[in-house]
């Protein structure tokens, strides 16, 4: 079985930096590691290699050379070769683009199972697998809690808003999964240090046959015009008993 | 005597000390101002204790005092002095054996509203802080700056003067050492309410004895610590951890001396059996990194870059291989290092409830493994359980005594495990002090030794007003 694991290289810590001049993520500080929610898709990749025999563990990430730290991560943890896609003409990708490139890439690999994080913890969309899916024309589950059953067709628990459904689907197909899939292990010391030593394979437009148009920013038509936290607010208010009547039939509940 | 004793007993001369007045609480409310002042006794409960497991040491001051500048502290204890009140300085209470406690009454000096950093000196790498600075604000604030403060004892909540008085050490003393590696200077008010500053921002000092270092440990017997100047260092460059996984005690243990030797020192070399991990992850709803082998030890390490860091990690994982780990995990990001560090701090909280004791005898290091293993003998010997977890680097591996067995049965095993401590050349407190929990073993170590003590104390405070009936008995 071939497997393709997507991976975000993203940066590290929870606080995410974002320009205040021009409200888009600061992606410059700080190394770059795998994108939490994808360590997931590694482990799940990992475990089924552990299972069953003859499984090819490929991990593939989008991002500028300095991604590559994310990969020999990868290669640390147990897949078995990982490609960067990097090319100046990447650069600026939006969600569609960016699925446009990765479904090229895993294409010309040949896979029977692409595993994905749930999303990214800058980006937060949860557009690209799904998007990845549709550019391969393949099916897709989002949101996969666990795998019951792999083999010549795959059983998954897909998670809902307030429920878990199970999902029959065809290989070869495309899943993106959740953190209650499993837990992540760390890489060993002596692995860590083989990938840091590794050669990391880099694809450019070149490799993929992609029109420049088609990808980085000439490829993307979504434009981030701000980006702000969204405000929560919550009130309490304390009211003696007749202020609690006069609240209930105001809510019309008596 | 308001002490309520389980069976220890201390000498109590109530005669030698007078009670406070109205007067003298008046006098003591113009001085700190009135909310500076607890009279109110059921507000007091935490100024009666400390995290000293077991309630035998409850005991309440009659004032509690907040002082908000040396000079109001130097006037309170000068109060104290001419009318033989006694006088117990305090920070947060986080000790572990009754040293804060006010088994005599009279004032409980809190030193919480003294809690300004006054000065960083970036060019000596130094800071001077108030004796209040919780350690979180300490670590929190040279940090900001890119700089280090390296000492950790367990619970951040913890004030520098308290950490200075108990001398404290925590894990990351291996490679940094204690307290006292990293005091340069003490403000101190002395018993009768003088002032002096004691030590220097100097590296080299030799103008005298070192007075700074009398201090440094001295629980709050000799004066009460209000400022100090304190050594930090740049900020290493890289961390990581790496979780050895052992099959057995024997192997794990055995690898610390090896590493020591080597002189590779990480900041910490932890050691943890997996049976405390579970009730720990549930507690915190983390996941400790593997759930493979029986023991694993738990290795900090820091460099001034990543190429540094991996040359110290090959060589510490050579070291781990050749004492038979099965296997040696890493961790590098920010998250997952802090998240393992917080499983790891938080074992004895875990475990609090079943707590009987947990003991400080240190040993030297290379004799860890030695006395691991005949503490496991004792335990066998007594039905006792007795956890072992920590900080094996600096052959300070606190023995945990669990209840679940013969109550009858803690005295003398107590005793036994001081005794094993001291005849294989170790110490009945490494790190959390004598205070009164352990005055008992401290008599192990030599009568001499206590009776220089003496008469240092007799010699700085007659009156023997500060923190009176700790360390040792007058």
């Amino acid at each position: 079985m071939r497997i393709v694991v997507c991976i975000k290289p993203t940066p590290e810590g929870s606080e995410l930096a974002i320009s205040p001049e021009t409200g888009t993520l600061e992606r410059e500080k700080g190394d770059l590691i795998i994108n939490p929610f994808d360590l997931y898709a590694v482990e799940e990749a990992i475990k089924i290699k552990e299972k069953q025999k003859e499984v090819e563990i490929t991990g593939i990430a989008m991002a500028p050379p300095k991604g590559d730290s994310a990969l020999r991560e990868a290669l640390a943890l147990g897949c078995d070769r990982t490609i960067l896609l990097t090319d100046r003409e990447f650069a600026g990708a939006d969600t569609l683009a960016t699925s446009r490139t990765l479904a090229k890439a895993i294409d010309k690999l040949g896979f029977d199972l692409v595993i994905c994080g749930m999303k990214s913890t800058d980006g937060d969309t949860a557009q690209v697998g799904p998007g990845i899916a549709e550019f391969l024309d393949i099916s897709h589950v989002s949101w996969v809690s666990s795998i019951l059953e792999l083999g010549e067709k795959m059983v998954v628990k897909q998670m809902l808003e307030d429920c878990y459904r199970e999902v029959e689907v065809g290989l070869p197909c495309l899943i993106t999964v959740t953190k209650e899939i499993n837990d992540p292990r760390l890489p060993s010391f002596k692995n860590k240090l083989k990938a840091k030593k590794a050669e990391i394979e880099t694809w450019g437009l070149e490799n993929l046959g992609l029109n420049p148009q088609e990808c980085g920013l000439k490829g993307s038509p979504t434009r981030v015009v701000k980006t702000a936290h969204p405000s929560y607010r919550k009130e309490v208010e304390f009211v003696d008993e007749k202020g609690f009547i006069e609240e209930l039939e105001e809510w019309r509940i008596l | 005597m308001k002490l309520k004793s389980t069976g220890k007993k201390w000498e109590v001369d109530e005669m030698s000390y007078n009670k406070l007045n109205e007067n003298l609480i008046d006098r003591i409310g113009e001085i700190v101002g009135e909310e500076g002042v607890i009279r109110d006794r059921d507000k007091m409960d935490d100024f009666s204790h400390d995290e000293y497991p077991l309630l035998d040491f409850k005991s309440f001051p009659d004032i509690v005092v907040q002082p908000r500048s040396t000079e109001e502290v130097s006037q309170i204890v000068k109060l104290a002095w001419e009318n033989s009140i006694p006088i117990t300085p305090r920070g947060s209470a986080t000790g572990l054996c009754g040293g804060c406690v006010p088994i005599y009454g009279g004032i409980a000096l809190s030193l919480e509203r003294m809690d300004n950093i006054l000065e960083i000196d970036e060019d000596n790498l130094l800071v001077t802080v108030e004796a209040g600075v919780k350690l979180m604000d300490l670590f929190k604030t040279v940090e900001d700056r890119e700089l280090f403060f390296p000492p950790h004892p367990g619970d951040e909540s913890a004030m520098v003067g308290g950490a200075i008085a108990t001398n404290a050490g925590g894990s990351r003393a291996v490679k940094y050492g204690v307290m006292r590696n990293f005091v340069r200077g003490i403000e101190v008010v002395l018993p009768n309410g003088d002032v002096e500053w004691l030590g220097t921002k100097n590296v080299k000092d030799t103008s005298g004895y070192s007075l700074v270092n009398l201090f440094i440990g001295s629980e709050g017997t000799l004066g009460v610590i209000t400022k100090a100047i304190l050594k930090i260092t740049p900020q290493p460059g890289a961390t990581m951890t790496l979780v050895a996984i052992y099959e057995n005690l024997e192997d794990a243990i055995g690898t610390v001396p090896e590493i020591i030797k080597k002189g590779l020192s990480p900041i910490s070399i932890e050691f943890i059996e997996k049976e405390v991990i579970p009730p720990t992850e549930a507690l915190l709803g983390k996941k400790w990194p593997t759930s493979e082998g029986e023991v694993h030890l738990m290795l900090i390490v820091d460099a001034r870059d990543e190429d540094e860091l991996m040359q110290i990690g090959e060589e510490l994982v050579d070291i781990c291989t050749a004492n038979n780990a099965t296997d040696v995990l890493v961790a590098d990001t920010k998250e997952k290092q802090e998240e393992i560090l917080d499983i790891r701090s938080n074992i004895y909280l875990a475990l609090k409830k079943d707590v009987v004791e947990i003991l400080d005898i240190t040993v030297p290091p290379s004799r860890i493994a030695d006395f691991v293993k005949r503490v496991r003998d004792l335990s066998e010997k007594y039905k006792i359980e007795l956890l072992t977890y920590g900080h094996a680097g600096d052959g300070n591996v606190h023995v945990h005594m669990m209840k679940g067995g013969e109550e009858s049965a803690y005295s003398p095993l107590r005793r036994e495990l001081h005794e094993m401590g001291i005849e294989m050349g170790g110490v009945v407190s490494g790190e959390h002090g004598i205070g009164l929990a352990k005055k008992e073993f401290l008599k192990m170590m030599g009568e001499g030794k206590i009776e220089l003590m003496r008469r240092i104390k007799r010699a700085l405070d007659e009156k023997n007003i500060m923190n009176p009936g700790k360390i040792f008995d007058l």
